[in-house]
């Protein structure tokens, strides 16, 4: 899925998990102003607690793409369904260790 | 496998508005604006369109995007489509003007709509899908991508609006000739199309639905996605084709116009034609109007509220900042079912709320009328939906003084009607009645728009 050069990535291989749950909470308050990193939890649901629809959902995809240095490739994203914002990070923590190899 | 030549004046790009004019990027308001009945806890995110193909209507950065070499093979079968002069119809109308028309209905499938099915199929179809689920109104969207599906070996479901699909039963031959599977809607494969059939067993349908339907279904099957025909800013890129190559060929001619105007269902005719054209006008520092024509049935820039609506039956996509009839408004069944659908599409939205575009609302009668004269004189036999583009602009060139210079007018021939004869027929036969708006009916749901909007005011948040 991540193919490309990554600056942050490429210099941090062994991103841990606090550390990507912390870029997916930094790119959550990006795309939906208003939104405080300490309003969010991994438990919370991207749609029906956050609000993420598919909109926002490109532009989470978007300025992740960006955070990380990667492209994200249409094939394996169209396989990807994300309930709660743990799956998030659990996708963000894979695009991260793939970019890494 | 060997390729058709591409002509010189085929776009190998797509014109981007966004980089011109970022403003114009959808407006949406977070779902968890909304109460609890709609959240639909448990529901999970998923990209409907491939992740490549989504991002377009996001792109601010490139004026220019570039067109896959697979679908510029397939562009260059039926592009770049004529732009001719009508002369025979300036002189029935007596004009003082300088009238073209750029047509797209000289394809298989019929209209501009094979432009983004094709670019379309290809997102798909590379991303891994296996199936395409749409809905249509006119029914020329569905056949352009049952088309589609089968050149790049795809499966394609089709949700079309009841009210047209008897009116064109043929049309559905030609999607089911490509492959494609045909559901009347409202229908009983999901629950809202049960629901409708329960409220009103000869409900006519509407896009909202039929779109609805086409949403739910694609959810039952991993393989499967949604695809929608008009109003994302996606569909309007891939059908700038159209005005890019309408900027070449008059300039050939050496003209270029003072008007635009094309139809308005959701913008993706009119986007395709007019927004090239915008941007053309602001690098030679001169002025274009561009007119977009509407049913009267269905006024929705006219009449509509500019405010935050649904797009569909369904309610689970992007609540974007449209001019609306409301979603709940069911348009008369008019036989130009291309323009039934209640809302504008964001970025046609955006355009005439700051005043760059310009809106008509024409009568079917009229249309017809006018379709008939562009028969009789041109040679063509226009869509019911591309008659009222006719309309709009015979209004236009009868309304431009005499002691001023010839106006220069576009006009976006966007499908051809020979799968509308017998509406053509019924016309002629003075068979056809005006329709007009029910006014409380109308009423009614623009009422319930507003409320919509109170529940979910707190203007900072949308983005």
């Amino acid at each position: 899925m991540a193919t490309g050069e990554s600056s942050e990535v490429a210099a941090r291989p062994n991103l841990d998990r606090r550390r990507v749950t912390s870029l997916v909470f930094e790119a959550l308050t990006a795309v939906t102003p208003g939104m405080r990193v300490e309003e969010l939890d991994e438990r919370q649901e991207l749609y029906a607690d956050l609000g993420l629809d598919s909109l926002r959902f490109v532009r989470l995809l978007v300025e992740l793409e960006s955070t990380l240095g990667v492209n994200l490739e249409d094939e394996e994203l169209m396989t990807v369904e994300l309930v709660t914002v743990a799956d998030l990070v659990d996708l963000v923590e894979r695009i991260s260790l793939l970019s890494a190899k | 496998m060997a390729a058709t030549p591409r002509d010189p004046q085929l776009p190998t790009h797509w014109f981007n508005i966004l980089y011109d004019r970022p403003q114009y990027v959808a407006s949406a308001v977070p779902r968890s604006r909304l109460s609890g009945a709609v959240k639909y806890a448990g529901h999970g995110v998923q990209l409907q369109q491939p992740f490549s193909l989504a991002r377009q209507s996001l792109n601010t950065a490139d004026r220019f995007i570039p067109i896959p070499d697979e679908v510029l093979d397939l562009y260059a079968q039926y592009r770049p489509t004529p732009l001719r002069r009508a002369v025979r119809l300036e002189e029935r109308l007596s004009a003082n003007a300088r009238i073209y028309y750029k047509y797209e209905g000289a394809n298989l499938a019929g209209s501009h709509k094979l432009n983004t099915a094709l670019a379309q199929a290809y997102y798909y179809a590379r991303a891994g899908v296996k199936r395409m689920v749409t809905g249509t109104g006119a029914g020329q969207w569905g056949t352009a991508l049952a088309y589609a599906c089968r050149v790049f070996d795809l499966g394609c479901t089709v949700f079309w609006v009841r009210s047209t699909l008897r009116q064109k039963p043929i049309r559905g031959e030609m999607m089911r000739l490509f492959g494609a599977v045909v559901h009347e809607s409202p229908s009983d494969l999901t629950e809202i199309g049960r629901r409708a059939l329960k409220e009103d067993p000869s409900a006519i349908g509407t896009m909202a639905m039929a779109t609805g339907e086409a949403l739910a279904f694609a959810a039952e099957s991993s393989e499967s996605r949604f695809a929608v025909g008009s109003g994302e800013n996606s569909v309007l890129l891939h059908q700038t084709v159209i005005g890019q190559e309408a900027i070449s060929q008059l300039a050939q001619l050496g003209e270029f116009p003072d008007c635009v105007v094309a139809c308005m269902g959701a913008g993706s005719n009119f986007g395709g034609i007019a927004l090239p054209l915008l941007g053309a006008a602001e690098d030679r520092g001169r002025p274009v109007r561009l007119v977009a024509v509407e049913s009267a049935a269905c006024p929705k820039l006219t009449r509509g509220r500019y405010l935050y609506d649904l797009s569909d039956a369904l309610g689970t996509t992007p609540i974007t900042k449209v001019y609306s009839l409301g979603s709940t408004y069911v348009p008369p069944p008019v036989y130009a079912g291309g323009l039934r659908h209640h809302s504008a599409g964001p970025l046609a939205s955006a355009m005439h709320a700051d005043g760059t575009v310009e809106a008509m609302a024409v009568d079917q009668l009229t249309a017809f009328a006018a379709g008939m004269l562009f028969c009789q004189t041109e040679g063509i036999l226009p869509a019911p939906e591309s008659a009222h583009a006719v309309a709009g602009m015979i209004d236009v060139v009868s309304r431009h003084p005499r002691q001023e210079a010839p106006l220069v007018v576009l006009v976006n021939i966007s499908g051809h009607g020979l799968l509308d004869l017998g509406a053509y027929r019924s016309f002629a036969a003075g068979e056809i009645e005006p329709v007009e708006v029910d006014e409380a009916i109308l009423s009614q749901s623009l009422s319930a728009l507003e409320e919509f909007n109170q529940s979910i005011a707190a203007p900072a948040g949308a983005t």
